[in-house]
């Protein structure tokens, strides 16, 4: 504490650690490795509130992410644009929601809209398939992964509308103990 | 708790209403970046408590996770079995964490069984000379010590069958004296406590490792949660990085998929089976259980016939002329267990195969039948040797008539059944190391040069974690029984682990690929140590009757001249202090020990009726989630409708 840092204003840190689950020290860490990813685009000086946006190839080519089957969707969903280019902001909030000691529903909510790869707020059978085609990388025959879009559907979905809403996906998250555990990535 | 937004952009709001009440509905802090302004519904500037109040307890519940992980440090192996872990499955892990476990057993009652009996001995009294020859006694000559100059094969014969000069040496039973000089310190009683607090140490480890392992898993593995939704949503663990680990997930959750569609599949099958189909079924199985049956036989047999009891195949000229022979001829028994324990599991696969059961059922009976194979042919073994010693339990035939036991054959009985473990052990080593070498190398040489499907068959091999772990268990229980009768056997195990575990790492590395089944890790919790608790228990059998029942040798031991090896005990206690004597006495009376079992069993009642209570509450908890989400969902509906109707109105 009481490092002298020039990247930010005391006022951004503030707001920073007010809206993320980190810490000082781990916010300016995250921004450094922000930075590392283009350090040509990536100025040292925020105090001025750049907008500056790293493209999703450089994010998707970072080791936590880079083996990671869901990644594209992740940068997607954390990005103000939806197209993957984040800024520091969204970078950090994605980190936040992913780090250890964000709450159950938080990681709920942003695992919901990850595996929803068609935006239309609810995981249809469509998007189950897709899920499962890159859990496994098209390994199972399409009836078998039919047959487990078929019993996923089957299990979760409380109000019988042939697809998975928010609710019925966090009622189905409750049951699942370590879902904190896997949903997390340690930066 | 409301949510806050960092930035002041919009995005475009999506379609659907129902997103409308969430800000209320689940409480999460903010994001930096901003969100769709249909969220922004309502919410304040600044968070109630906020983020800031809750980080010193963040803080310290991390500074103490630091601190209680400290220790984890010292424990020996931390990053390779973190390594095979990665790149070979839990499975794999689960195999190395329990030859670990077992290794600092071993060191453990070494240092037991060698403090309380080899340090006093080298301390303390007379190292013994050879016993006395020549005169003649009444139960027999016995006369380890090879006379004069020993030629270099016998020399090496007796080194690998505990013979000779190895036979009267503190490596068994036999040399250790009656007494000590000073006279203050009883060998014998040191001898069996050091024997009994070594076994009840490692069955209270076992006991701790199991259950503190059965607790993590059996909560996380319940039915509910291995369902498709699960393996789906949360399997899935977004931290893995490198190409390894994240190939070795995915291998592990398709296959995962792949058995529980085929289980399904089967069920459907099995539902759909005529009369005439089940009755078939049936009668394969049977066939097939009596063709397992025979063959246990046929090894039991040959395992009993090799112990030779009549020394028919010792007396062979032949034999006894050539070394290699005779060497042969003694390691016979450890052969033939070995050879069954090789050859009849995956004659036993192949047999389940064809029994028509799901594929969990199929493992299940698999490992069911390897475990019964390899304790079972341990148990023939020592009921050869007991018929052999006891003249087949029969005091008052004329072997064992003068001496109680078949002082002829076997002068000195608890060296032979030492010499005989130690055998069993020494040759488990040599099969252990001969396997990489005879088996796995050239099959992988062969993969290399043969091409196509045969090549590559030849060539996979995977780490079968299952016959491996059996095998633990099977050395494991071999120096349980023979660590009586042969003190310093725990301690050659410890090395013999050692050996081994460099030797499974190199192997592993060398020539396994990774595993394409998943291990539940509830199996690995759970059923190896029950395993290892039944190796437990069967070897307590020989060590107890031998202890409690058959006379001790009268020309070699501690225990020399008395009726049985227990009666030590009631003679030192007799020299006692007066209460002393009085309240060890009184434990061993029924008035002790019926109050004890009453007291035992009303306390295990009380367990078992709080533990059914926890399980229905447990059960009513889980339909109280399952309301609530339906009241959610009901709630939500309302507000909505009413929130229509008053834009309505």
């Amino acid at each position: 504490m009481g490092n002298k840092q020039t990247v930010f204003t005391p006022e951004q840190l503030e707001a920073y650690q007010d809206c993320t689950f980190f810490t000082r020290k781990e916010i300016l860490r995250l921004f450094y490795r922000f930075q590392d990813l283009a350090p040509q685009l990536v100025p040292l000086d925020y105090n001025s509130n750049p907008d500056v946006k790293v493209p999703y190839e450089v994010i998707s080519s970072m080791p936590e992410l880079k083996d990671n089957p869901f990644r594209e969707r992740i940068a997607q969903v954390f990005s103000q644009d939806g197209d993957g280019n984040m800024t520091l902001d969204d970078f950090l909030d994605m980190f936040s929601v992913m780090s250890e000691m964000a709450p159950r529903d938080l990681k709920a909510y942003y695992a919901f809209k990850i595996y929803d790869f068609n935006n239309d707020d609810y995981i249809c059978p469509l998007d189950l398939e897709m899920t499962v085609n890159k859990l496994t990388r098209g390994e199972l025959t399409p009836e078998e992964v039919g047959l487990v879009c078929e019993k996923v559907i089957n299990e979760a979905d409380v109000d019988n509308d042939g697809k998975l809403s928010l609710d019925d996906f966090q009622n189905m998250i409750l049951h699942a103990p370590d879902f904190l555990s896997t949903f997390h990535i340690r930066i | 708790m409301p949510l806050i937004l960092c930035a002041s952009k919009q995005k475009p709001p999506s379609p659907s209403p129902v997103f409308s009440p969430l800000p209320s509905i689940f409480a999460s802090p903010c994001l930096c970046s901003p969100l769709p302004r249909k969220l922004q519904a309502g919410r304040p500037a600044r968070p109630a408590s906020g983020i800031r109040g809750s980080e010193g307890p963040l803080r310290l519940g991390r500074a103490w996770a630091r601190l209680a992980g400290a220790p984890k440090i010292l424990v020996p192996w931390r990053t390779t079995l973190t390594r095979i872990g990665g790149q070979y499955g839990a499975g794999t892990e689960s195999y190395f964490t329990l030859l670990r476990f077992l290794l600092g057993l071993n060191i453990l009652g070494a240092l037991f069984q060698g403090a309380l009996t080899l340090l006093p001995l080298l301390l303390l009294g007379p190292i013994p000379g050879p016993p006395s020859q020549g005169v003649h006694q009444p139960c027999g000559p016995y006369d380890p010590l090879p006379q004069g100059l020993v030629d270099y094969p016998t020399l090496l014969i007796n080194l690998l069958s505990g013979e000779g000069h190895l036979e009267w040496s503190p490596l068994f039973y036999g040399f250790y004296p009656a007494q000590l000089s000073g006279g203050t310190f009883r060998l014998p009683v040191a001898y069996l406590l050091s024997t009994f607090v070594s076994g009840l140490l490692c069955l209270l480890l076992i006991l701790h490792r199991s259950v503190s392992g059965l607790k993590q898993t059996l909560l996380s593995e319940s039915g509910a949660l291995t369902s498709y939704s699960h393996r789906i949503f949360s399997a899935w663990d977004f931290g893995l990085r490198g190409a390894g680990p994240v190939e070795l997930r995915r291998r592990a959750l398709r296959y995962e998929l792949q058995v529980e569609l085929e289980e399904a599949s089967e069920r459907k099958r099995a539902e759909a089976r005529t009369r005439a189909q089940w009755a078939g079924l049936w009668a394969t199985r049977i066939l097939l259980n009596l063709l397992v049956l025979a063959m246990l036989g046929a090894a039991f047999y040959g395992i009993y016939w090799a112990v030779d009891p009549n020394k028919v195949l010792q007396n062979v000229p032949v034999v006894l002329e050539t070394p290699v022979l005779r060497l042969l001829v003694a390691y016979l028994p450890s052969i033939f267990i070995s050879a069954a324990n090789l050859l009849l599991p995956p004659v036993f696969g192949l047999i389940t195969g064809l029994e028509g059961y799901p594929r969990s059922r199929q493992l299940q009976l698999l490992l069911l039948r390897t475990v019964f194979l390899r304790l079972a042919s341990l148990v023939v073994l020592l009921a050869s040797l007991w018929n052999e010693i006891t003249c087949g339990g029969k005091p008052e035939a004329e072997a064992c008539a003068t001496c109680g036991y078949n002082s002829a054959e076997r002068p000195c009985w608890e060296t032979r059944v030492g010499q005989e473990m130690y055998k069993l052990l020494l040759f488990d080593l040599l099969t252990a190391l001969a396997i990489p070498l005879l088996v796995q190398f050239p099959r992988k040489l062969l993969g290399t040069v043969c091409c196509g499907r045969l090549g590559r068959l030849l060539g996979t091999m995977e780490f079968q974690v299952p016959e491996e772990v059996l095998g633990l268990v099977y050395g494991q229980t071999l120096v349980w029984i023979g660590a009586f009768y042969c003190p310093l056997l725990a301690g050659l195990n410890a090395i013999k682990f050692l050996i081994i575990f460099y030797l499974k790492r190199f192997s592993l590395f060398f020539f396994c690929s990774p595993a394409s089944r998943t291990f539940r890790a509830s199996a690995a919790n759970f059923f190896f140590p029950l395993v290892l608790l039944l190796g437990l228990a069967i070897s307590a059998v020989p060590v107890l009757y031998g202890i409690f029942v058959i006379p001790p040798s009268k020309l070699c031991g501690p225990f020399r001249g008395q009726v049985t090896i227990w009666a030590a005990v009631p003679h030192a206690i007799q020299g006692l202090p007066r209460t002393a004597r009085d309240f060890l006495f009184f434990l061993g009376t029924l008035s002790f020990a019926v109050p004890l079992m009453l007291v035992s069993s009303v306390l295990m009642v009380y367990t078992l009726t709080l533990a059914s209570s926890y399980g229905r509450q447990v059960s009513k908890l889980k339909g109280h989630i399952k309301m609530e989400s339906k009241s959610k969902v009901l709630l939500a509906q309302r507000i909505v409708a009413l929130s229509g109707e008053e834009r309505d109105l």
